[in-house]
């Protein structure tokens, strides 16, 4: 076999999760307890820097906490930096959003961080009913169960378990939903309607697909 | 007009399809990894039939061929050909 034939054909989907998730705060104080002392996240790596080039930039702490997986959520503090904005208004320590915002719109932006199983779940919210950050809500969406809190700095965090695992139907139905949503965005008047009812289009013209890529994994179920 | 809408086959899902296979009505047929559930004019499905629960009840429709639906709250799920 010649060199270029043992040549290792790399995926094209190349990434490993999270290597870390960055965000600002006013109260590194608050954060490391809500992270390290509370939800007990080792911290795992910090960079103290004098500045960063320009001129006016501060010096500042850049913080890293392990959140499994090898993957990090990290924090910049800045010497001196007052927090922007008007702070009675919705947002957390990244943005104050107009005061008309729903909460929907703001609670959207989170980080959902994953646990194995419901042990675990309760774990985490025990831990947190006992501190300045309780639970403020705990869902089962039939498929996923999770609390959510707001950290010290406003941002809501999500930990979240699954029930099941996700099927290759609700795979399949992911992509085509997504084919549906770009069509119709693009199309100029995207609503759940229209996105429907172009679903329902790629559905059956997709249904063959579906079924041929089924065949091998019936056959192979057939050998004992 | 025939209304008929899709519905993924997720075990969360099967009260749906069980309420649809259940009306002599309805037809209800796989399509890949769906369910076409279709009706001559109008198709009603009884929410507290299917025993769906809030998420699974609001994300249950996959799709709409030639249909709109008239009617998706805590109590039914109405579908009319358009």
């Amino acid at each position: 076999m010649s060199e270029q034939e043992l040549e290792v054909v790399k995926p094209e989907h190349r990434v490993h999760g999270v290597d870390h998730a960055a965000f600002p705060t006013f109260n590194p104080a608050a954060t490391v307890r809500f992270y390290r002392d509370i939800l007990k996240f080792p911290v795992v790596h910090s960079i103290c820097a004098a500045g960063w080039g320009p001129e006016d930039h501060p010096d500042f702490i850049h913080f890293f906490f392990d959140i499994g997986n090898d993957d990090r959520i990290a924090f910049f503090y800045y010497f001196g930096l007052e927090p922007f904005g008007d702070q009675s208004a919705p947002g957390d320590a990244w943005a104050r959003l107009t005061p008309d915002t729903p909460l929907f719109f703001k609670n959207s932006r989170h980080l959902a961080i994953h646990v194995n199983d419901e042990e675990d779940l309760l774990e985490y919210r025990k831990r947190l009913d006992a501190s300045e950050w309780p639970v403020e809500m705990q869902v089962t969406h039939e498929t996923i169960e999770s609390i959510y809190t707001h950290d010290p700095n406003g941002y809501m965090v999500e930990i979240t378990r699954s029930l099941r695992p996700v099927t290759p139907e609700e795979d399949f139905d992911a992509v085509l939903t997504i084919d549906a949503l770009v069509d119709v965005f693009e199309a100029g008047e995207p609503t759940l309607d229209a996105l429907l009812t172009r679903k329902a289009e790629l559905i059956v013209a997709r249904a063959e697909q579906w079924e041929s890529a089924q065949l091998p994994i019936r056959d192979s179920e057939l050998i004992p | 007009m025939t209304a008929r809408l899709f519905v993924l086959k997720t075990p969360e899902n099967q009260g749906v399809v069980d309420v649809a296979e259940g009306d002599p009505s309805i037809s209800v047929v796989p399509v890949g990894p769906y369910f076409s559930i279709s009706a001559p004019s109008t198709i009603v499905i009884d929410r507290r039939a299917t025993g769906c629960r809030h998420a699974v009840w609001y994300s249950a429709v996959a799709g709409l061929d030639q249909s709109v639906i008239t009617q998706h709250d805590k109590d039914a799920l109405r579908v009319e050909a358009r």
